[in-house]
């Protein structure tokens, strides 16, 4: 997949040119295209003057960035202490079973990406899924699937 | 505009109550986590609708206000009429016109939308009388569900910023620094460290840069009050650090927001953008000579960025892993500079003390843990929601009087505080008042405030599990004792989980534990070991069952249960539908079958069941 | 200078001296696999861990890795009670499950009594210690070719999206720095193969043997002001040529005296 670089350039160029900018510049990207081009690592290296091997680190370390697109819809389940005990599992077994991917894999289609959560900061209404920024809350273990596939 | 006299800040303050006295009624729609995820959104959106569309007498589109988290969760999505105090709970889009109709209009309470009292079997209308708000004292929660955050108007007519104006234009720095350390307000992170101590050690070091740094992370499972109070009532915690700036001599101040909060950065945005405009941030704030402004760093999603040398590695750009030196980072922190850095709440209660006095504050709670604190209730319990009370409220208090008990009948089993660093403790701790030192000499910790509640249908071996798998995905990898010591820790569990651990298992995992909590090169390894340590010490019958019986007393444990459909079963359908794994046959209205070889024990079909046709064993 | 006690004796040690540089010159062995002369410590395998209190501090433990701490006056340091022992063999205990093949691993973990795993080996285990030596070196060295990816269990050492590192000059100073010798690397037909990429090598216009990569070398005269032609021969060449020179001077001196 190519993207623009004009792009690209003028999303780095949002942040100051300097180290410090690299975490903002990566989220930058990751908003614009739902996660992290290679070529867009590379701009980054040479733009903020970070070696590429610590563009990639910061890239591999946080759970926010994706190093492989993404499908069209995010499907998020929260895996914090509350929403675990409250049948966070089998919300997540649902999807999975519905969708035919793992958590953190997309369906070849690429319609829908499934990824878990640590803690969205929702509890008192556990369990809790979000769909491509929209939260639910208490949702019920029939009803998961349907969630997701809503969009 | 600038205000940059009190006088000025006064006229304001008078100019802003007599804008709000003007609407004799006001409607707060609570916008907080839990109701917002309830689509309280819409329920705003609709009042300011029918706002625009009718003509209400007294009562215009101004009136209406989201807030910040009210607290009580679990009855949400919450709608409030000030300043009645009218409760409105469970509250949906069509109810909308309804309220404006006979609440407002005619002055009608709606008794379906109030909140029944499970005790008395009574309906409340004002919710200062609901049992769950009535014992709390909410200090740092001052505002939050009360103002609009975007509002600086509806914080200054709550005396906001009257204490920052009040320390940099009477106080000198070292005043400000003794009234917060005779306080005794030690920091509401989860550490306990004493503030006024962290400033002052802060201030006394040689340097011309200084950094005050919010930590916004709240990565704790189970915590949600940090964000509420960021979402909620920004302002407090940016007044708190601008007192702090002029306390300790710093131009530069950052909030450190986790990236799961986006709501909270967009919310603490707009209200710095607010403050620069009044010149609260920026050069010579109130005239005092105060140069200080503050950006917000969002974190890349990281656990250990809650620690404070990672989250300050973050901050600069770089991978989020902790430093191995020695050195305290009040004296070298970011960027090798002295920096201070506290947790939200800390910096929200900060303007209070100025405000009403450190004596004050120290009255409240106990001799060594001052004021309040906030929790976030969560789990099985009845009324989950956010709440704050003094120092030393006994956990029955909290679980019984303030969250009514563990729903569906069930029986309570534990308390987890402290999130990963934390523990559980069981129904005899329950009379341990929480402060920071009782619980953890019981084994626990408060922590941040996450509270979540067990019953008797969780296993505590796989609660320990659980918090094992989190922080072995959570551990930065640098050091061996906790990136190879908690892995081998979660694999033992998960053995135990699986009934194929021995009691030797045990002996070496206790004294693995011991090395990880010695050797760990910071907080989240040194603190890794304790869901494990905690629930063996209190549930050890537990471990045992799980290897000697190969039972799960909990019923969770999928390899050593079983699922079964007994009589009560009325051939619904429900539970066929959503097994996973098509274990399940039957037709409607005749009793289904269950194939326990192909059964995976996921516990969807007992979640769905509404008959009790399902029993685990 | 400052006086601190190491068990039990009294020594003198410089303000702000790393307790491990005392305690080797003490003549007392403690382990330390991470740390190395060339780069500043690290801590991060938590063997040099060794017992302190201080004078003031009415008999209050702590432990730490030598490593890092500095010294400061009246510190008392215990560099092998009960508790640091068991703190080493554990953490050997561990290290086996990680590098059950790695001959240094094993005769460390023996030296201190620990001669198999408690725990389960991990999957894909290999003889890499994650002591970050080698990137730590590489970024001494001004490159930051290769750096620790991903996070927790799984990290790793690697160039950026596991290809040829751009900023890699094939100087070996990752391989040679690697205490347990797991970074592969090769010199063939005058080209170098490390971290999957090729370098073209300079050989000794006198002898033919290899020298450096002409990346390196480059880098080199880029970057430390070293002559163009210096690498036009290899060390022991420039040997050979240096001894002529100067016997060549000698005899002509002999000759001018006679």
């Amino acid at each position: 997949m190519t993207h623009d670089m004009d792009k690209i350039r003028e999303i780095i160029s949002r942040s100051p040119a300097q180290p410090s900018s690299l975490i903002t510049v990566l989220q930058d990207i990751q908003r614009e295209f739902h996660y992290l081009p290679c070529e867009a690592l590379k701009e980054a290296s040479k733009m903020l003057y970070v070696p590429l091997s610590k563009v990639f680190s910061a890239s591999t370390f946080y759970n926010a960035f994706s190093l492989t697109p993404r499908g069209e819809n995010i499907i998020r389940v929260c895996q914090g202490t509350a929403c675990h005990i409250r049948g966070a599992d089998q919300l997540l077994e649902q999807l999975e079973t519905g969708l035919q991917i793992k958590s953190g894999q997309t369906t070849p289609d690429m319609k829908y990406t499934l990824e878990v959560v640590n803690c969205v900061g929702a509890c008192a209404m556990a369990p809790v899924m979000i769909v491509n920024d929209k939260y639910h809350a208490n949702v019920r273990v029939d009803r998961a699937l349907k969630l997701a596939k809503r969009g | 505009m600038r205000v940059d006299s009190v006088t000025k800040l006064d006229k304001l303050r008078n100019d802003y109550r007599k804008l709000i006295d003007t609407q004799k009624k006001r409607i707060l729609v609570c916008l907080g986590p839990g109701c917002l995820a309830m689509g309280s959104d819409t329920i705003l959106e609709e009042f300011k609708k029918v706002f625009s569309e009718k003509k209400v007498k007294d009562v215009t589109v101004e009136s209406v206000k989201k807030t910040g988290c009210h607290g009580f969760c679990a009855r949400g999505p919450l709608v409030v009429i000030e300043p009645d105090g009218i409760f409105y709970t469970k509250v949906k889009k069509i109810h909308v016109a309804e309220i404006v109709e006979k609440t407002l209009m005619n002055g009608e309470i709606i008794d379906k939308l109030l909140y029944i009292d499970p005790k008395s079997n009574k309906q409340i209308i004002d919710y200062k009388e609901i049992p769950f708000y009535a014992h709390q004292q909410r200090i740092s929660l001052r505002n939050v569900g009360q103002i609009d955050p975007d509002n600086i108007g509806d914080y200054i007519a709550n005396s906001g910023y009257a204490a920052m104006a009040k320390a940099l234009t009477t106080m000198s720095p070292q005043e400000v620094i003794d009234e917060v350390s005779k306080s005794g307000l030690r920091g509401r992170g989860g550490a306990g460290f004493p503030t006024g101590r962290k400033w002052a050690t802060c201030a006394k070091v040689e340097s011309d840069t200084r950094y005050v740094i919010c930590n916004g992370d709240e990565g704790d499972p189970g915590a949600f009050m940090d964000r509420c109070i960021m979402e909620g009532d920004p302002h407090s915690v940016i007044e708190g650090m601008i007192i702090c700036a002029f306390a300790v001599g710093s131009r530069e101040g950052y909030i450190y927001v986790r990236e799961e909060y986006p709501l909270a950065v967009i919310n603490l945005q707009t209200a710095i953008d607010a403050a620069r405009e009044y010149g609260f941030l920026g050069e010579n704030i109130m005239g005092s000579g105060l140069n200080f402004d503050i950006k917000i760093s969002r974190g890349g999603g990281a656990f250990v960025c809650g620690e404070s040398s990672a989250l300050m590695k973050s901050v600069a750009g770089e991978v989020g892993e902790p430093r191995a030196k020695y050195v305290r980072s009040v004296v070298k922190g970011l960027r090798d500079q002295p920096t201070v850095l506290n947790n939200v709440e800390s910096f929200a209660t900060v303007p209070v003390i100025l405000d009403k006095g450190s004596e004050w504050f120290a009255s409240i709670g106990t001799k060594k843990s001052t004021g309040t604190k906030a929790f976030s209730l969560a789990g099985k319990i009845n009324n989950t929601g956010l709440i704050e009370v003094p120092m030393g409220v006994t956990l029955r208090e909290i679980i019984y009087d303030i969250g009514d008990g563990i729903p569906k009948g069930r029986k309570f089993k534990a308390v987890q505080t402290g999130g990963p660093s934390g523990g559980c403790l069981p129904e005899d701790k329950l009379d341990l008042p929480v402060d920071f030192d009782t619980l953890t000499e019981a084994g626990s910790m408060m922590g941040s405030g996450g509270m979540v509640i067990m019953d008797d249908q969780t296993c505590m071996v796989e609660v320990a599990r659980y918090f094992l798998e989190f922080l072995v995905f959570e551990s930065c990898g640098k050091c061996v004792p906790c990136r190879e010591g908690l892995y081998q820790l979660y694999k033992l569990c998960t053995k135990i989980c699986e009934g194929e651990a021995t009691e030797d298992d045990i002996d070496l995992m206790e004294k693995l534990s011991k090395t990880i909590q010695i050797a760990s090169l910071c907080g989240l390894g040194q603190s890794g070991p304790n869901p494990f340590v905690s629930t063996l010490q209190y549930f050890r019958d537990e471990y045992l069952a799980h290897i000697r019986d190969k039972k799960c007393p909990g019923g969770v444990c999928r390899k050593l249960i079983t699922y079964k459909i007994n009589d009560l079963c009325t051939g619904c359908l429900a539970c066929i539908d959503v097994c996973p794994v098509k274990a399940i046959t039957g037709k409607k209205k005749e009793k289904h079958v269950l194939d326990t070889d192909i059964c995976d024990r996921c516990g969807a079909c007992y979640a769905v069941c509404t008959f009790d046709a399902i029993d685990i064993e | 200078m400052i006086d601190i006690q190491l068990n039990g004796k009294m020594v003198k040690a410089e303000e702000g001296e790393m307790l491990l540089s005392i305690i080797r010159r003490e003549g007392i062995d403690v382990p330390a696999l991470c740390d190395h002369q060339a780069i500043e410590p690290c801590g991060s395998c938590r063997l040099c861990m060794v017992e302190i209190s201080h004078r003031d501090w009415e008999g209050w433990k702590k432990h730490v890795t030598s490593c890092l701490y500095p010294a400061e006056d009246g510190l008392i340091v215990n560099t092998h009670t009960e508790q640091v022992l068991e703190i080493r063999r554990n953490i050997l205990d561990l290290y086996l499950a990680r590098c059950p093949n790695s001959k240094v691993i094993q005769k460390l973990a023996e030296e201190h009594g620990v001669y198999k795993t408690s725990f389960d080996k991990i999957p894909n285990a290999d003889n890499c210690i994650m002591c970050y030596a080698c990137t730590r070196i590489c970024e001494v060295l001004g490159r930051s070719a290769i750096s620790a990816v991903y996070r927790g269990h799984d990290k790793v050492i690697a160039p950026p999206f596991n290809e040829e590192p751009p900023d890699c000059i094939g100087c070996l100073s990752c391989a040679m720095i690697c205490p347990t010798g797991v970074i592969p690397w090769s010199d063939e037909n005058g080209v170098r193969t490390i971290w999957k990429k090729k370098f073209d090598l300079i050989v000794c216009e006198k002898c033919g043997k290899e020298i450096i990569s002409r990346d390196f070398a480059d880098y080199l005269i880029e970057t430390r002001a070293i002559p163009e032609d210096y690498f036009k021969s290899c060390d022991d060449c420039k040997r050979i040529d240096l001894a002529r020179k100067m016997g060549a001077i000698v005899l002509q001196a002999e000759e001018a005296k006679l």
